[in-house]
């Protein structure tokens, strides 16, 4: 081939394409053909090739690292197998072979940190929820506690404020009965109620008349029936007032109606709200002054 | 950062512990050209999952067929890249690509298709960029089809509607320019 031919094939491009690898393997055979016959061929090709190099070079796009992984793993080359490799391999100097152990075990210590973190997280995760459960069992017995705590404490409310009427009527009694203003009146239990028993305070200077709850042991009444306190007077009863059954009194002691004079007193039971005459056959209770 | 640093091994030495199939072989192949190769790829698929699977597959085929590599016939890189621009090429015909591109989103198809036909930079080497820039823009067109959008220069021609020789005139003139500046 002259020389003219030559450059014009040089210069037609088919050895760009031939580098791009856009030739038919009819056209390619043609190529490596001239090449082997022609330094300036060869020549010509290694240059393009070169630049090609060159700009693929300039224009790299670094992949994510897990492509690497990836494709190791896919080929089945372990790591630990390439390091032994490489320090058997006689092709790359000291320097090589440090740099390479050090790039394979960053990419190792990655790996194994998340695979650390992913345990840790999982242990961490167990632990929580072990506690939360714990806690959660603690927090039901403590509202247990509360609970019975409540019922106690309204258990006790009760007896307290049990305790207190109580000691209340008791201490007015006491002071009564020391004191010489009043008298104390006994009535017992009569045909009716034979084991009830009641006391009934009269006052000599005003003649008031009182009752005290804890003195006084009576059977309970219906809800249409409660109990009257009549004073005879000259062989004639005068009502002094109703009172109902124990458990309805807030205050241990009751003021009843006074009375100039009276001979006896006696409790009748009556319906609700009281009779005019007392109704003999429930005569409870009855004391002489 | 040593981490970091590069391998490099001369090619014979490469070529030689590549064809004696040396497993420690792939990662210093790896490490050097693994990015150049992806620069290639991604450039034609910018789907960067799909770009990614190109460079596994071009990696499994070099480690394959490296016995099929003629290094009187060409630079190592050379037949490297072809690999690579070759997967990706198939890659981008394929079902595969195509039913990734059915499966867009609404909302991302418009960046999406926007993105297939343009050519991206990336910005770590806008040095490249204003070299490609500098070129005629005819010839930048030509070696844009060509080189990052994975077509033959018979697709090129047709493309620019222009004659064949034409379009191998502008690849060689293209390439003329880059010697030009790298040397």
């Amino acid at each position: 081939m002259s020389v003219e031919n030559l450059k014009a094939y040089i210069e037609s491009g088919v050895l760009e394409l031939y580098v791009l690898g856009d030739l038919s393997p009819e056209e390619t055979v043609q190529v490596e053909e001239m090449a082997s016959r022609h330094p300036e061929v060869r020549d010509e090709i290694a240059a393009i090739e070169q630049a090609m190099e060159q700009y693929a070079m300039q224009n790299a796009v670094e992949p994510s690292a897990d492509v690497e992984t990836k494709l190791f793993e896919l080929l089945g080359l372990n790591e630990e197998k390439e390091s032994q490799n490489i320090a058997s391999t006689s092709l790359d100097s000291n320097t090589t072979e440090q740099t390479k152990v050090v790039q394979l075990d960053t990419n190792y210590t990655k790996v194994r940190t998340l695979r650390y973190a992913l345990v840790a997280c999982v242990a961490l995760l167990i632990v929580s929820l072990a506690s939360l459960f714990i806690t959660y069992n603690k927090l039901n017995d403590a509202h247990n506690q509360i609970a019975s705590l409540n019922l106690d404490k309204q258990k006790f409310a009760g007896v307290v404020s049990k305790l207190e009427f109580d000691n209340q009527g008791l201490s007015n009694m006491a002071e009564m009965t020391d004191s010489k203003e009043w008298a104390t009146i006994r009535l017992e239990g009569q045909k009716f109620s034979p084991s009830s028993k009641m006391k009934v305070y009269w006052n000599k200077q005003n003649k008031n008349v009182l009752i005290n709850y804890v003195a006084m042991d009576l059977p309970k009444t219906d809800a249409e029936h409660e109990y009257q306190l009549w004073a005879l007077v000259n062989g004639k009863p005068v009502s002094l007032g109703v009172f109902g059954g124990d458990e309805k009194a807030k205050e241990a002691l009751v003021k009843m109606q006074a009375i100039e004079q009276a001979q006896a007193f006696a409790v009748t039971v009556e319906p609700r709200g009281g009779s005019v005459n007392p109704t003999m056959d429930k005569l409870t209770v009855m004391g002489g002054v | 950062m040593s981490a970091l640093k590069k391998i490099t091994l001369s090619e014979p030495e490469l070529v030689l512990a590549l064809q004696s199939k040396d497993p420690a072989i792939l990662k210093t192949l790896y490490s050097m050209y693994s990015s150049s190769l992806y620069g290639v790829i991604s450039r034609i698929i910018t789907h960067t999952e799909l770009a990614e699977d190109v460079l596994q597959e071009t990696f499994v085929k070099i480690w394959q067929s490296a016995s099929h590599y003629d290094n009187t016939k060409g630079r190592l890189f050379t037949w490297m890249m072809n690999i690579a621009r070759n997967l990706s090429i198939d890659k981008l015909r394929s079902k595969d690509f195509k039913n990734s591109l059915k499966n867009q989103d609404i909302e991302n198809n418009v960046s999406f298709v926007d993105d297939q036909n343009k050519v991206t930079f990336n910005p770590d080497v806008l040095g490249v960029k204003q070299l490609v820039e500098n070129l005629k823009p005819d010839l930048q067109a030509v070696l844009d089809l060509v080189y990052y959008k994975g077509f033959t220069h018979v697709e090129a021609a047709e493309k620019l509607e222009l004659p064949l020789g034409t379009v191998k005139t502008r690849i060689r003139l293209a390439i003329i320019e880059l010697r030009r500046n790298f040397n």
